[in-house]
């Protein structure tokens, strides 16, 4: 026999059927409903950022699938460019660590990195507490979320974790296939199956990543050298985290400097234009060499993991 | 026969009830205190002699070089090494996980055991451990740093919250040392070490040991004892080279482990103060 009031607190994280079980496991607090609203409110408020003009929201956009649409880089305060494209923020539970680089290792202090980037957020979460508890708003819904108004880094930062873990993507087309409760047109299936040929080794089944770091063989040489700046191994250079593909068609520009503008010069990429250098992946041969028709198929295929209801859900905004 | 029925029907309902209650132990006091349980299951563990505890103080005494010159603040000291002019602004680190055998042998471990050292807040501040069982110790062991778990489990509150400009937003990780200043050896006029890195070869972490050979560290209920450590903040550059060649590190490496290290190895005990 279930216990009713457990009941209630797992349903706040609705763990879809077919996904695998989660990385992060809400162990460090009490998940509830009113820590969701207090970290949505955190979120879509520019007091997180320096001279409060900025907030997470200003770079992920729901609408967007949680990325910066059409910025290669985003805007952060005193007119500073990020370093790197704003990723899309979905399932990240799932996801074992953060950012391009994975130099971020808990869902708990994502929301700390554009905080504390002087290009992104530059804020002292010191002030952040600070201002929070002058506002007799946030006060009482920190009362809500901890049975306690006392205001800290910690708090604010877990707020924050509990509204992203609910930014779960599960309802896409490709999903209800993926279940079994709808099937492919046939140049959909034909995407799929080179998708399925190509791509599934980094871009696993069914939250399309593994979450490794990669060299998807964008350049000779590397400006950015991603990983290896969090581990400082030569093997690392120029590798960067698989990002996950869903909402794809919503969250151009693509890779970790957006030079891609469209799905189309992406395929190109993989099809003709991979380079070689020494960390290149071992699963990425010289290029995949596609016709035109695969081409098209392909980007069928990835507009199925397009998910609306995600991308319009009100509880998440 | 009517009032038989309505008991079974109040009993029943107390089942059902309790059934949907979590169960563990809602003392305090115990070690597995569960702060969701809502009714005791008799499952509470004790320390021994919870309930008699007193104070352990460490006092870290702070050394200039082997000559045994004061170290201080905001004043300008020569390197006996390297012969740098350095100023300190900011001295800051962390030490924890302080653990303490008695006796009989048996470990008592300071719960939640993170202390952020900020020496511009004065040099003589001692770090208070309260709640230690009364008794005979032998041996102490400690960590410089922060312990590799911590490192990897989220928003830590306390010392280790990141409010303290001690944490790594961009690649995570604790910076266990950070030594900040003005040189008119650097080339910028300033240095800044700020020193961590909680894994792999370049792990800084470094466990100490202190064996109170020549006296017992006596803890007696509501006084306060001490141990004295000595420490020497110019053992940071005992391996590394002068300001004017390196005068920042902002990462884990090798550079960071050597002045890490260093200066935790050389951390001493000094003597047992018993009240």
């Amino acid at each position: 026999m279930s216990c009713k009031k457990e009941a209630v607190e797992v349903s706040l994280i609705k763990q879809p059927g077919h996904f695998p079980k989660p990385h992060y496991n809400f162990a460090n607090f009490e998940l509830n409903q009113a820590g969701i609203d207090l970290g949505k409110a955190l979120f879509y408020d520019p007091i997180l950022s320096f001279d409060n003009s900025i907030s997470c929201a200003s770079c992920h956009h729901q609408s967007a699938g949680f990325s910066d649409p059409g910025k290669s880089f985003s805007l952060g305060v005193d007119d500073s460019l990020s370093d790197r494209n704003s990723i899309g923020l979905v399932n990240l539970i799932w996801s074992p660590t953060f950012f391009w680089d994975g130099g971020v290792n808990h869902l708990e202090l994502t929301g700390f990195a554009p905080i504390n980037n002087v290009k992104e957020m530059k804020e002292d979460m010191n002030h952040i507490v600070d201002e929070l508890y002058q506002d007799n708003d946030y006060r009482a819904l920190f009362l809500r979320a901890f049975n306690e108004d006392t205001i800290t880094a910690q708090r604010v930062l877990w707020s924050l974790a509990a509204y992203m873990a609910t930014l779960i993507s599960s309802e896409s087309y490709y999903d209800r296939v993926y279940k079994g409760e709808a099937s492919f047109n046939v140049e959909q299936d034909k995407g799929y199956k080179l998708f399925q040929r190509d791509c599934v080794s980094c871009h696993t089944e069914p939250l399309t990543s593994n979450y490794n770091f990669e060299n998807n063989g964008l350049d000779e040489e590397f400006e950015d050298l991603g990983r290896a700046q969090i581990t400082l191994n030569a093997s690392d250079r120029g590798k960067f985290k698989v990002p996950t593909l869903r909402n794809i068609t919503l969250t151009a520009p693509y890779m970790h400097d957006g030079r891609f503008n469209t799905l189309n010069e992406v395929i190109d990429h993989y099809s003709d234009g991979i380079k070689m250098s020494a960390t290149l992946s071992n699963k990425l041969p010289e290029g995949f060499h596609y016709t035109p028709s695969e081409k098209k198929a392909l980007i069928k295929f990835l507009e199925t993991l397009v998910d609306p209801f995600f991308v319009q859900n009100p509880d998440f905004n | 026969m009517k009032i038989k029925n309505i008991t079974l029907i109040v009993l029943l309902g107390g089942l059902s009830l309790t059934s949907c209650k979590k169960e563990g132990c809602t003392d305090e006091a115990a070690t597995n205190y569960s702060e969701k349980a809502k009714k005791d299951d008799g499952s509470c563990v004790y320390e021994h002699n919870h309930d008699e505890t007193g104070t352990l103080n460490i006092e870290v005494d702070y050394k200039w070089g082997m000559a045994g010159a004061d170290f201080n603040m905001e004043t300008t000291l020569e390197h006996p090494m390297t012969g740098d002019e350095l100023e300190f602004s900011t001295f800051k680190y962390y030490i924890s996980n302080f653990k303490l055998k008695n006796e009989n042998g048996e470990w008592w471990s300071h719960p939640e055991s993170y202390f952020l050292v900020d020496l511009s807040e004065g040099l003589d501040n001692p770090l208070k451990i309260e709640g230690v069982p009364v008794g005979n110790y032998t041996e102490m062991t400690y960590m410089l740093g922060v312990d590799s778990t911590r490192n990897v489990s989220g928003a830590q509150d306390g010392a280790l919250s990141v409010s303290h400009g001690m944490f790594w937003s961009w690649s995570n990780g604790y910076i266990m040392l950070k030594a900040e200043g003005t040189s008119p050896d650097s080339g910028s006029g300033s240095f800044a070490f700020h020193l961590g890195g909680f894994q792999g070869e370049y792990n800084i972490v470094t466990e100490k040991n202190v064996l109170f050979s020549s006296e017992d560290l006596v803890i007696e209920e509501d006084k306060t004892s001490a141990v004295h450590l000595i420490a020497n903040p110019a053992r940071l550059w005992h391996g590394s080279p002068s300001v004017s060649e390196t005068a920042m590190i902002h990462m884990p490496g090798e550079a960071a482990q050597t002045m890490a290290v260093n200066f935790y190895e050389n951390i001493a005990f000094d003597r047992v103060e018993n009240n």
